[in-house]
């Protein structure tokens, strides 16, 4: 698939290596795992050369060469051991600690510290500077959340770089210069990004520190576990770094595909749930009826009356009296269980979430994914921003918006509030509020009526281009601007641009379907990719950005009235004996309510897993909610729904248990458990069992790997799914299981980008991905 | 030969005979930084000529032919560099004329600027149709406030006059020019932090390769040439290749400006055919030394530049030569030190220029200046340890060639010179707690005298 990379050979200490063409001398040395000090470099960002730490000596040349800054060539004779080396590296470290203090015993870096490592494997052993050391005020703040202690900067750059190259905003600067040099910040321009917490990471030394880790822990305290992040629907990866029983901080777990080494400071910082003293640790019961107070209870008092009103209730009025809320919050897993403790358990398809329902969905049954990646962003030649807010919503993947920025792409933003890459952009449209469905419609208006379609789809389908033309006819961008107040010409124009595009992305909000004017957004914009061939690469696609950690995972889990794990719709029979044959059980096939219709006193039972309803609830829902038979809780905190419950059971966060989440675009993701869960509680899915036993199921299930296992059969487009074969880095769905590797490990074959034949035979078929990517052929 | 060349009338009269006057022809002639009074001296007439009569590849082999170096410092063959441009580019080429003139004892650029702006602005506009460039920057020195407005006011007259902007005197050739004016950084005479600091950021040296005659100015292939080296091209060009480069030696060719400063009694400027003898420039141009006193050393090619000797007074002031004595020809820069300077004084002088001046980009040059200036400064006044002065060797020695641009390598050149040839000296400072000369000298103690007789590096004391 990819081309096929131009090799350089050459041998570092003797040893040969072969390393693509262009790569620089310390990557060589990384592959073979031979140490070559740096401070300046990252490995994301362009050579600097600064730091004069990672000399090396090349055959032929007259000096010491910078292995950072020196690209490989064939036959190169690389040494890092000679004494000229060892000389060069020794004065470096000399130089960095003439200056820099030595109160390592109280420095938060101490113990992961670059300084301290490279002065012990490579530095001198005592500093011939017996003179007075430059001294500042100790630290001094550079944002609401970084400290920065200027005696101990060694003036890598890295940070300003960061703020300068990689995030394109104002930020951290150097100041002065010489040996007065120093990092500052801008009077104009205070340091407030949302990457901020990166240059923490980054800094060799502790001059950047942030302020929720200061004097809290040592390095060698902290227990260090890969997992993914749950902050957003972005799932950057993650080294969970937990110290007894709180998660400290989440450190970047580089993948390329999504996070590119980068992490926000939400998912970074944003910790304070899972530490809060406030979390539930035990369940709760009302024993004295409706109006009591909920007590403690032990777990099987709660379990046992769950079972035994659901059982009542469902007994007297049947399955349709019973529903679930589940969340976008828990595992694949979890939200898997939940739906099949609905439909197998107590026959019912009243399951659904918060923002379930999207009516993209009843037109087509598509599910409206992000067909293309986050990295696939990177060779887009345009990238459209409707109605959405990556910056604050998917941090990350504003980042890597702007990656693409710095590549050539040009970025087009349409949104009703000012965007934070307004100022990166090309063209900046504004329209009111709540009318992003009018803007979507105008652009398919002068692609249709403009006759600016082309590619395979319109040609092919050119009776569903006969249908657009007619249905988009009124909706002119001139007849736009006087809607929504748009400006008509940019917005022809743009609906020209993506016409003509190499390669367009147009992403949107979830939430703007959600908009009056947004019924048939999701739609509206799939067929404005279609028509102007932006679909089927990398660099061209159309998807909405998502709101939650696992947004995408709950619908894929079927967490959905209407709809199979997999999209298969209920009323699909063959789905449902599919489906039914791997549980072991009929299920309905009768849609069921949706989330508001749940709300609004559609059921006698309400089960709410991780969600909070009555917090946005409208005061007829609140009386509906307080109004039902039964309502039980599951969730970290005693939330306003979970105060109006009859049994609340206490659930853990992401990083005390296992599990898998899919993020926005399509990657299922390995999470694991960094901690022991909080006591007294337990993990959603321990809960979902202990339901279905209580209730009287056989689920035997002993792990989220045993869960995830059940998911790789029955649903299809994560067809052969397992904990191994994800990996560390995950695997966008629709998944088909690959050949094995030569060790044994079973392997998935991944979609990187949906092509519109998967999507059109998905919506023929329910998604039976599978088939359809085993139908495309190996190795494409 | 003499009938094509003027006397300079307007200089002080010197007892020497005529001596070739090129870059400084005319250059007191009063009025000629006006437009008119350059003109009737024969100004742009060169322009002229180079746009009639050459191809810009033509022009370029001229120049090629004439033998002319940089005058800058690292005296790199000017033709050479220009014929480095790729040929195709999808982005412009530039010119940019390195007016930054920075290095302690170098005033040439400046005079230059001051008196005859014309001949720079000549010099580029013939540049760029060589090099076929359409926008040249002429980046000026912040400080030098009165070359920038004399530079400025001689491009907006170029301009009034046709000489820049479209189809120049007919010729098809575009041009635009701009002048760029510092902020004041010693680095930014460096050709890729001069690049950075035009594009308006933070004056740091760019990694290299890729070089400016590929990646320069906005990323677009660029020339990049000091202010003498442009401001000779229209004598070049009018004189003719042979003419200019029967001056000087086999490899250095034609004449230079050289800045005579120190302790002699005419100190200046003085524009002599390369290869001529250091002695003649000191003692024949600049009178001799001041006051009678006696040479101590000599600064070749400004402050960046190894120390020599008095033994060295008959090297001839060429590229090789110089470089053969154990120095280099630099920047033209010629500092005399006369036998009451304390050496350690003036070396911690430059070294805290350097110190000063490092732009703090790469550690050897922020940190090892600092730590040498510490160490220079204790030694001077007397507190300094024997020690001191292999330290300072040994941390020259991880400054040099392992910093990121030469400016590091250029705050050694004075201290690891001075300690070859002053050792003494400088172990007097210790052991007298003291300078040897000069002001604040103070008599060496018994001991370290018999030491220093001795000539032994490592005196008795010390152990």
């Amino acid at each position: 698939m990819a081309e096929q990379e131009e090799l350089v050979n050459l041998t570092i200490d003797g040893q040969p290596v072969s390393v693509p063409k262009g790569s620089v001398i310390w990557a060589a040395a990384q592959k073979l795992g031979i140490e070559v000090p740096i401070y300046c470099y990252h490995p994301k960002m362009e050579p600097l050369g600064a730091c004069r730490m990672c000399f090396v000596a090349v055959e032929k040349m007259p000096k010491l060469a910078t292995a950072c800054t020196t690209v490989v060539s064939e036959g190169m004779v690389v040494r890092t051991d000679t004494p000229a080396v060892k000389k060069a590296r020794q004065g470096t470290l000399e130089f960095l600690l003439i200056n820099h203090p030595l109160d390592c015993p109280i420095c938060d870096k101490g113990g992961e510290c670059d300084l301290q490592d490279f002065t012990l494997r490579h530095g001198p052993s005592a500093s011939r500077f017996d003179l007075s050391k430059r001294h500042f005020q100790k630290p001094i703040p550079v944002s609401e959340n970084i400290l920065l202690d200027r005696e101990r900067c060694i003036a890598c750059q890295r940070c300003m770089r960061f703020c300068q190259t990689v995030a394109m905003e104002d930020g951290l600067v150097m100041e002065e210069r010489g040996f007065r040099t120093e990092i500052g910040v801008n009077p104009d321009a205070p340091f407030d990004s949302n990457f901020s917490g990166n240059v923490v990471e980054m800094c060799p030394v502790g001059a950047l520190t942030a302020k929720s880790y200061r004097f809290v822990t040592r390095p060698w305290e902290l227990q260090k576990t890969g997992s993914v992040c749950g902050n957003c629907a972005v799932g950057c990866n993650v080294r969970v770094d937990v110290r007894v029983d709180k998660v400290l901080r989440q450190y970047s777990r580089t993948n390329d595909s999504i996070d590119d080494g980068w992490l926000c400071d939400r998912g970074r910082w944003d910790l304070d749930a899972i530490n809060s003293l406030e979390r539930l640790r035990t369940p709760l019961i009302r024993k004295g009826g409706k109006n009591s107070e909920l007590q403690p209870a032990s777990w099987d008092e709660a379990l046992t009356l769950i079972a035994t009103r659901l059982r009542e209730i469902t007994e007297r009025d049947g399955g349709r009296a019973v529903g679930g809320i589940g969340s976008t919050h828990t595992t694949n897993e979890e939200a898997y269980l939940f739906q099949k403790l609905f439909r197998a358990g107590l026959g019912s398809n009243n399951v659904d979430h918060r923002h379930g329902r999207f009516p993209a969905t009843e037109r087509n049954g598509l599910p409206w994914v992000w067909s293309d990646s986050i990295a696939g962003l990177e060779k887009a030649s345009h990238i459209v921003i409707l109605g959405a807010d990556p910056y604050h919503r998917q941090p990350i993947v504003d980042l890597r918006i702007r990656k693409a920025i710095r590549g050539g792409a040009q970025v087009y933003v349409v949104t009703p509030e000012p965007n934070r890459l307004d100022r990166l952009a090309t063209g900046v449209i504004r329209y009111q509020a709540g009318q992003t469905g009018t803007i979507a419609r105008a652009l398919l208006n002068v692609v249709t009526a403009e006759n600016l379609t082309r590619g395979d789809f319109a040609e092919k389908r050119s009776a569903s281009l006969d249908a657009r033309r007619t249905t988009v006819a009124q909706d002119t961008p001139e007849r736009a601007a006087e809607i929504a107040g748009v400006d008509a010409a940019a917005l022809r124009e743009l609906a020209r641009e993506i016409a003509g595009a190499k390669g367009a992305v147009i992403l949107y909000d979830e939430m703007a379907t959600l908009e009056p004017t947004g019924a048939n957004l999701a739609a509206d914009l799939l067929d404005l990719a279609l028509l102007t061939d932006n679909f089927g690469r990398p660099g061209a696609g159309v998807g909405p950005l998502l709101e939650d950690n696992n947004s995408l995972g709950a619908r894929d889990m079927g967490l959905l009235p209407d709809t199979l794990p997999g999209y298969r719709p209920v009323s699909d029979a063959a789905a449902r004996a599919a489906l039914g044959g791997v549980w072991n059980a009929t299920l309905p096939s009768e849609p069921g309510k949706s989330y508001d219709e749940m709300l609004s006193g559609g059921v006698k039972a309400l089960y709410v897993m991780g969600a909070n309803p009555a917090s946005d609830a409208t005061p007829q829902q609140l009386a509906a909610l307080n109004a039902l038979e039964l309502l039980v809780v599951q969730d970290m905190f005693l939330t306003e729904t979970a105060k109006r419950a009859t049994v609340v059971l206490p659930a853990v966060a992401y990083t005390e248990k296992d599990g898998t989440f899919t993020n926005t675009e399509r990657c299922v993701q390995v999470v694991r458990r960094a901690m022991q869960p909080l006591p007294g509680a337990k993990a959603d899915w321990e809960i979902l069992r202990g339901v279905a036993r209580a209730l009287g199921l056989h689920w035997a299930y002993l792990s989220p790997a045993e869960i995830l296992k059940e998911i790789g059969r029955a649903t299809p487009i994560y067809a052969g799914v397992t904990r191994r074969a994800l990996g560390d880095s995950g695997a966008r769905w629709p998944l088909v299981p690959g050949e094995r590797a030569a060790d044994g490990r079973p392997a998935l074959q991944s979609s990187p980008y949906l092509t519109w034949q998967m999507v059109e035979q998905g919506v023929a078929r329910g998604i039976a991905a599978g088939e359809l990517v085993a139908g495309r052929g190996r190795g494409e | 030969m003499a009938d094509t060349l003027d006397t300079v009338a307007a200089q002080p009269a010197l007892p020497l005979g005529p001596r070739p006057q090129i870059v400084m022809k005319n250059i007191f002639a009063p009025g000629i930084d006006q437009i008119e009074t350059y003109r009737k001296h024969g100004g742009y007439q060169a322009l002229e000529k180079a746009l009639r009569q050459f191809q810009p590849d033509e022009l370029l082999e001229e120049v090629k032919k004439s033998g002319l170096r940089g005058r800058g410092g690292a005296g790199f063959a000017t033709g050479m560099k220009w014929s480095f441009l790729p040929p195709q580019s999808p982005k412009p080429r530039y010119l940019c004329v390195n007016c930054d003139e920075s290095e302690p004892g170098t005033f040439k650029d400046r005079m230059l600027m001051e008196l005859n702006p014309h001949q720079l602005v000549e010099g580029a506009i013939i540049t760029s149709y060589a090099t076929k460039v359409h926008h040249a920057f002429i980046y000026v020195r912040g400080e030098l406030a009165l070359a920038g407005r004399q530079v400025e006011r001689a491009i907006r007259e170029a301009y009034e006059a046709g000489f820049i902007g479209k189809n120049i005197l007919g010729s098809g050739f575009d041009l635009e020019m701009t002048i760029s004016r510092g902020a004041g950084a010693y680095i930014c005479g460096e050709e890729s932090a001069l690049l950075e600091s035009l594009e308006g950021k933070r004056g740091y040296p760019r990694l290299k390769p890729p070089f400016p005659a590929v990646v320069g100015l906005y990323g677009g292939p660029t020339v990049i040439n000091n202010c003498e080296t442009v401001a000779t091209v229209p004598a070049i060009v009018t004189l003719g290749a042979d003419t200019y480069g029967a001056y000087g030696t086999e490899k250095s060719k034609g004449t230079r400006i050289f800045c005579l400063s120190g302790h002699v009694q005419r100190p200046g400027n003085y524009e002599l055919p390369l290869g001529t003898p250091m002695r003649t420039l000191i003692e024949d141009y600049g009178g001799g030394m001041r006051n009678g006193k006696k040479l101590k050393a000599i600064i070749p090619g400004g402050s960046s530049t190894f120390i020599l000797g008095p033994d060295k007074l008959d090297t001839p002031l060429d590229f090789e030569s110089v470089a053969a004595a154990g120095s280099m020809l630099g920047s033209g820069g010629v500092i005399v030190l006369d036998e009451d300077t304390c050496i350690v004084g003036a070396v911690l002088r430059m070294t805290e220029f350097y110190r000063d001046e490092s732009c703090g980009k790469c550690t050897p040059c922020r940190e090892g200046t600092f730590w040498l200036v510490q160490l220079l400064e204790r030694l001077e006044h007397g507190d300094g340890k024997a020690s001191d002065i292999d330290l300072l060797n040994d941390i020259c020695d991880n400054i040099s060639g392992k910093s990121f641009c030469p400016l590091g390598d250029a705050a050694t050149s004075s201290i690891t010179s001075s300690i070859k040839l002053f050792r003494d000296e400088y172990l007097h400072h210790v052991y007298a707690h003291g300078c040897l000369v000069g002001p604040h000298a103070k008599p060496a103690p018994a001991t370290a005298r018999e030491t220093n007789q001795s000539r032994q590096s490592t005196p008795v004391g010390a152990r």
